[in-house]
């Protein structure tokens, strides 16, 4: 993302890069991509279905249609918004491509007034105003014509592919219908308001206390938002106010919107924009995020006044004040009404970003953050054709930053890559969020009367208990003079409650599994990770991090302890007072996993001597190099520690690691880890489907391989590799007579086979007049084989009235959080009118 | 005045002693004069890169957005005990950057530390293998912006002298005449030939890679890493070739063309001299001086590299390193980048005074300066 903003900042290059894309647009030739790869039985293979993936820097993505062409690459890890890219991409044979809908373009408005500081008037300082204006854009042309397809029009501040609003499309769908485009309606209200205001139209123009009004449009520069800007510039100046356009970057904008007192009023409107890499489970907390003073401290949330209604049940929503699920969507549905009025946003459209890749090859995209934000693309990616062969990723940067568990690299591609080298417990549905297990086997979730949690998966069982009282010997805190941890009898917490409990049961095989260096994962491997978490915000310990100790404080807010149960097969109970709507979700923050012991005792032993340290901020502050277990001077220092650690046999936090280290595990550990640093060049391990061969940090390259020893089936998640978005078809009569019912069919598919009715959600219609008003909705009727019925009885006609009406449809998938809608426009006309016709 | 170089003479303590003393003066003198040159361009660039100290402002808007956007994850969290947390992230941060100093006080210790070569710790950035020491970060780009640049500048120097010499002799012949109607075919930069290369040799003619410095994976073999990291290095090789070459043989035939008309190498022709010697001796050994200086720009030239071609061929040099710190306002790498330059382009300046007086018997050095 770095190089992507470095890249965007300069006109020069984007010349450059539009140069290349209007040159290579001529190179119309295409040759199969890649190496096919051997035919392969998948019911042999174990892990990733690749032999080789190579990962190599590549900034430009106008290249990308070509490289992928041509077989240089066959995956881009980046998602691409240029239409010509675009263009090319759909021209091309050789190369195809998934859909990510992670982020939106949205109008800041500048909420004080009615006057500001210049002694101007600020018409959005009035809610009406703020709401007319949408009425007054186009989403459908913003995201056809200025965006040029590669965007969904959106109306609310919750995206349109997230769980809630597959659970709200009906209501989502109303309100959509309520504001669409009316510019004779957005003028009579801006009339109506601006009068109000004192202030009058003369010669097309409003004026205000004798000058006339005039907006500053905030416009960024940089990207596409810059049309968007104009767009709406324009359409304000054809309301009537003049506009000055400050065109400016992102910094210079962020001095203005973000940094100067709004009642200054150096700005009316800001093209604004949000990004999400994930699918967001639980959005309940937008509402008091983006309309109220609690969403940041920065003055122009400050100067947010919603609507108290408004502000009570975004306020509940955020703190999850509901006493269950129905009542939440209650509160959403009237929340997201609320939030049109108050409209201090007007959203507009949620960008499509395109991930390219070769047409033989198939990989899970996640469908807010594309194949970069995929937590199951190592276990997907492979060529359609083919099981292993050598498969090569273009990525904007590699080794952003250095790596290693604790606190290594943020960077969205360098965390792809590890997630690769990785296994976690539960892995997410790229499609709807939703946690599903991986390395668990089942798990419990016990809550407190009265606390919203549900589950949707058989994995989980949800239980309500009236209290959850802390077992004695439950480990909460930690002692550092014995380096191990405390329980709640020692702390002198006896009597604890918690408002959850997760009892998670591990696979059978979770200990007989191996790091990528040969050495048994074991019960220390999970340890050792929440020692590390207490000892680090631990202020006498010298692993102590004053960067981790607000995360520290935080987590200890709502940590209620945590034991072990058993070991074979591993099973832990995690206390804790924080939730979440969904069970899954719940359970898998507390899920521990595992991180190789040996190799994080070299680290520890570095950090204690100063010379490396976990994490950024504290390697600022002691004047040491950040540890990377890849590659530079910390490389060195390793070896240093490793020949220690050999010469020692040394086993950090020993009271604690020990119950479950045997010695001569201890010399066998570092033996694997030395042969690994010798033949790799480097000591990242880990467990998942693919290792770390080789690391070419100048060259921008890194090589994983296949791990063989990995225990899961190769074809375990093959099947989330398509998102299964419904495809509707909706007939039905263009023409209804009164007096009569009406039949409307709908033929839900996907790759043109028959949609599974147990696998729809919810199938709702909504019957609109010809103002636009909901005359009824209700729900579908499945007749099977992917087909569904809405009938109308001819009291509904009745209720239609004479005229223009539309009959809308909103289906919702087990399998994917993004609804789908159809709509099929019918005129209703007297008894015997359509016999003349 | 001190001629340079003179073998001491026996018995002329007395005179030694005076010429090194003004030696020494003249030393110091140009040595104060080019630290003082080095230290105003560098506390320039302190300034410049910071705006004046308003990119401490643009630098808490960010780290204040980027911890609320991290913090907006945390689910569960109270807005009190969200807004707290911001705070002490926030906090930790200024404390790190030293963001809570003047930017005056710290505009005099970035100065301090880049006079005494102590370029410190990057603020943001890290060296390909993970340092955050600004000498790693800019020694670990230097080898590939040496090799590219320092084989694209080395051949378009020596070309065309050689091309310019040869030219200079066939004043107005076909071939002078298309190298002065080609001249102006350098007006284009070396990336936009670039995308003309790549189209045509990496996609329509698909013969050589489209970017990069080697073969995806890199070989292990070294020398089939050396064989594609040359293979990688010709198309951004050619198109700097193409975009220099034909103005700098122009430029050069014309100084020749200039030197060649003087009355001493007229004077050599008329005594018969032959051709090869007049060029030798009558023509490149009076223009060496410029010729050295012009050569010694183009070394100390490579240092800052050429960003745009280095995106446009995905080369991992200097250049690119620069405009990315430019890009995250990391001011310990740009000072460490311009310092280095400038350190370098004030040596290349004080050896060119000694230089000028080793090469042309004209030149002489008194304490005042350089002189003829």
């Amino acid at each position: 993302m770095k190089l992507r903003a470095v890249l965007s900042g300069r006109g020069r290059t984007a010349a450059v890069a539009a140069g290349i894309a209007l040159l290579l647009a001529c190179a119309a030739y295409a040759s199969p991509p890649g190496d096919g790869g051997p035919d392969f039985d998948i019911g042999d293979r174990r892990g990733g279905l690749v032999d080789e993936i190579v990962f190599a820097t590549e900034g430009d993505v106008a290249k990308m249609s070509g490289l992928i062409a041509d077989g240089t690459y066959q995956l881009s890890a980046q998602g691409i918004t240029d239409q010509t890219v675009f263009q090319r991409i759909r021209e091309s044979e050789a190369v195809d491509y998934d859909l990510s809908f992670g982020s939106s373009v949205e109008l800041t408005l500048n909420p004080v007034g009615p006057e500001v500081g210049t002694g101007d008037l600020n018409p959005f300082h009035v809610p009406a105003m703020r709401e007319a204006l949408n009425w007054l854009v186009d989403r459908r042309y913003i995201a056809e014509e200025i965006f040029g397809g590669l965007a969904r029009p959106r109306f609310l501040p919750i995206g349109t592919a997230v769980p809630d609003f597959a659970r709200l499309a009906a209501q989502a769908r109303e309100i959509e219908v309520r504001y669409q485009p009316d510019r004779a309606r957005a003028l009579a209200v801006i009339d109506e308001e601006m009068t109000a205001l004192g202030a009058e139209r003369r010669g097309g123009t409003w004026h205000y206390q004798g000058r006339p009004v005039t907006l500053r449009v905030l416009i960024r520069s940089d990207d596409i938002r810059r049309q968007v800007g104009d767009y709406v510039a324009n359409l304000l100046e054809e309301a009537g106010f003049r506009t000055e356009r400050l065109y400016r970057g992102a910094e210079e904008s962020s001095r203005i919107w973000i940094a100067s007192d709004p009642a200054a009023g150096q700005w009316h409107v800001y093209t604004g924009s949000w990004v999400s890499i994930l699918v967001q489970r639980d959005v309940a907390d937008n509402f008091s995020f983006y309309y109220t003073p609690r969403g940041r401290a920065d003055p122009l949330w400050q100067a947010y006044d919603p609507d108290p209604e408004f502000d009570a049940i975004a306020e509940r929503l955020s703190r999850g004040e509901f006493a269950d699920l129905a009542e939440r969507e209650d509160m959403m549905a009237r929340a997201l009404t609320l939030s049109m009025e108050d409209s201090a946003r007007v959203w507009l459209v949620d960008q499509s970003q395109i991930v390219p890749r070769a047409a033989n090859v198939q990989v899970a995209a996640d469908l807010a953050g594309g194949v970069r934000g995929s937590q199951i693309w190592p276990l997907t990616l492979r060529f359609r054709d083919g099981v292993g062969g050598r498969m090569s990723v273009a990525t904007p940067s590699v080794l952003t930053e250095p790596w290693n568990p604790i606190a290594g690299t943020n960077w969205l591609f360098d965390r792809m890559v590890l997630r690769a080298i990785n296994d976690l417990p539960l892995l997410p549905d790229p499609y709807t969020g939703l946690y599903r297990p991986q390395r668990v086997k089942e798990a419990q979730l016990t809550v407190r009367e009265g606390t919203p949690v549900s589950a949707t998966l058989d994995w989980l069982t949800v239980d309500v208990v009236d209290e959850i009282e802390v077992p004695g010997n439950t480990w909460i805190a930690w002692d550092e003079d014995a380096r191990r941890f405390l329980t709640v009898d020692e702390s002198g917490q006896a009597g604890l409650t918690a408002r959850t409990r997760s009892t998670i049961r591990y696979e059978d095989g979770f200990f007989r599994r191996s790091w990528h260096d040969g050495s048994p994962v074991t019960p220390a491997d999970v340890v050792i990770a929440w020692a590390l978490t207490f000892a680090r915000a631990e202020p006498e310990s010298p692993l102590f991090d004053a960067s981790h100790a607000p995360s520290f404080e935080v987590f200890a807010r709502h940590f209620r302890g945590w034991r072990i149960l058993s070991t074979d097969p591993l099973e832990v109970e995690v206390y804790s007072d924080q939730i979440s709507p969904d069970g899954e979700s719940v359970v898998a923050q507390r899920a521990p996993g595992v991180l190789p012991w040996h190799v994080l005792a070299l680290a520890i032993l570095a950090e204690e001597e100063r010379e490396l340290a976990f994490s950024s901020a504290k390697a600022d502050r002691i004047n040491a190099e950040w540890l990377s277990l890849v590659a530079g001077p910390s490389l060195p220092v390793l070896d240093r520690m490793l020949e220690r650690a050999r010469a020692d046999g040394f086993l950090p936090f020993p009271e604690l690691l020990g119950t479950y280290t045997e010695a001569a595990e201890i010399a066998e550990r570092y033996d694997n880890i030395a042969a690994w640093r010798a033949e790799r060049r480097h000591f990242q391990i880990g467990d998942g489907p693919y290792y770390l061969h080789s690391v070419h940090p100048v060259e921008g390259a890194l090589v994983l391989r296949h791990f063989a020893d990995f225990p899961d089936p190769a074809d375990r998640w093959l099947g989330f590799a398509d998102p299964a978005i419904p495809e509707l078809d909706l007939e039905g009569p263009l023409i209804v007579e009164q007096g009569q019912s009406a039949r409307f069919t709908i033929h839900a598919t996907f790759q043109s086979a028959p949609y599974a009715s147990e696998d729809i959600d919810l199938a709702r219609y909504l019957l609109f007049d010809g103002d636009g008003a909901l005359v009824r909705e209700g729900d579908a009727t499945s007749r099977g084989g992917g087909v569904w019925e809405v009938d109308l009885s001819a009291a509904d006609v009745e209720a239609l009235g004479m005229g223009p009406n539309s009959l809308e449809v909103v289906f919702t998938s087990r399998h994917v959080a993004m609804p789908v809608f159809a709509s099929q426009p019918f005129a209703t006309v007297p008894e015997g009118a359509a016999v003349l016709h | 005045m001190v001629n340079l170089p003179q073998e001491p003479a026996q018995g002329q303590a007395g005179p030694d002693m005076r010429q090194a003393y003004l030696f020494g003066i003249f030393v110091a003198r140009r040595l104060v004069a080019l630290v003082i040159t080095v230290m105003i361009g560098v506390y320039l660039t302190i300034v410049v890169a910071n705006m004046g100290g308003q990119v401490d402002e643009l630098r808490l808007i960010q780290i204040r957005a980027d911890v609320a956007e991290e913090v907006r994850g945390d689910p569960g969290i109270s807005p009190a005990e969200r807004q707290a947390f911001i705070d002490q992230r926030v906090a930790l941060e200024i404390d790190r950057l030293n963001l809570d100093q003047p930017f005056i006080w710290r505009s005099f210790d970035y100065l301090r530390r880049a006079m005494l070569l102590d370029l410190g710790r990057a603020e943001q950035m890290h060296s390909d293998h993970g340092s955050r020491q600004v000498n790693r970060i800019i020694v670990e780009r230097l080898p590939a912006t040496l090799l590219l640049f320092g084989t694209a500048n080395l051949l378009v120097f020596f070309v065309s002298i050689l091309a310019a010499l040869a030219l200079s002799r066939r004043y107005g012949s076909a071939i002078d005449r298309a190298v002065v109607a080609l001249a102006p075919t350098s007006a284009a930069p070396g990336w936009f030939y670039g995308i003309f290369l790549i189209l045509i040799f990496a996609f329509v003619i698909p013969i050589a890679p489209p970017g990069g410095m080697v073969a995806v994976p890199p070989p292990e073999d070294p020398l089939s890493y050396a064989l594609s990291v040359l293979r990688h290095m010709a198309l951004p090789v050619l198109a700097i070739f193409i975009s220099s070459i034909f103005v700098s043989i122009y430029s050069w035939r014309t100084f020749f063309l200039i030197h060649s008309s003087e009355d001493y190498v007229e004077m050599a022709r008329a005594k018969g001299l032959p051709e090869r010697m007049i060029e030798r001796r009558y023509i490149l050994r009076p223009t060496l001086p410029p010729i050295i200086t012009s050569f010694l720009l183009m070394l100390i030239g490579l240092w800052s590299g050429a960003i745009i071609l280095e995106q446009v061929f995905n080369w991992p040099g200097l250049g690119t390193l620069l405009f990315q710190a430019i890009g995250h306002r990391d001011t310990p790498v740009i000072i460490g980048g311009v310092v280095i330059f400038a350190y370098l382009l004030a040596l290349t300046v004080f050896l060119l005074d000694f230089l000028y007086a080793l090469l042309d018997p004209r030149v002489r050095i008194n304490p005042g300066g350089v002189g003829r």
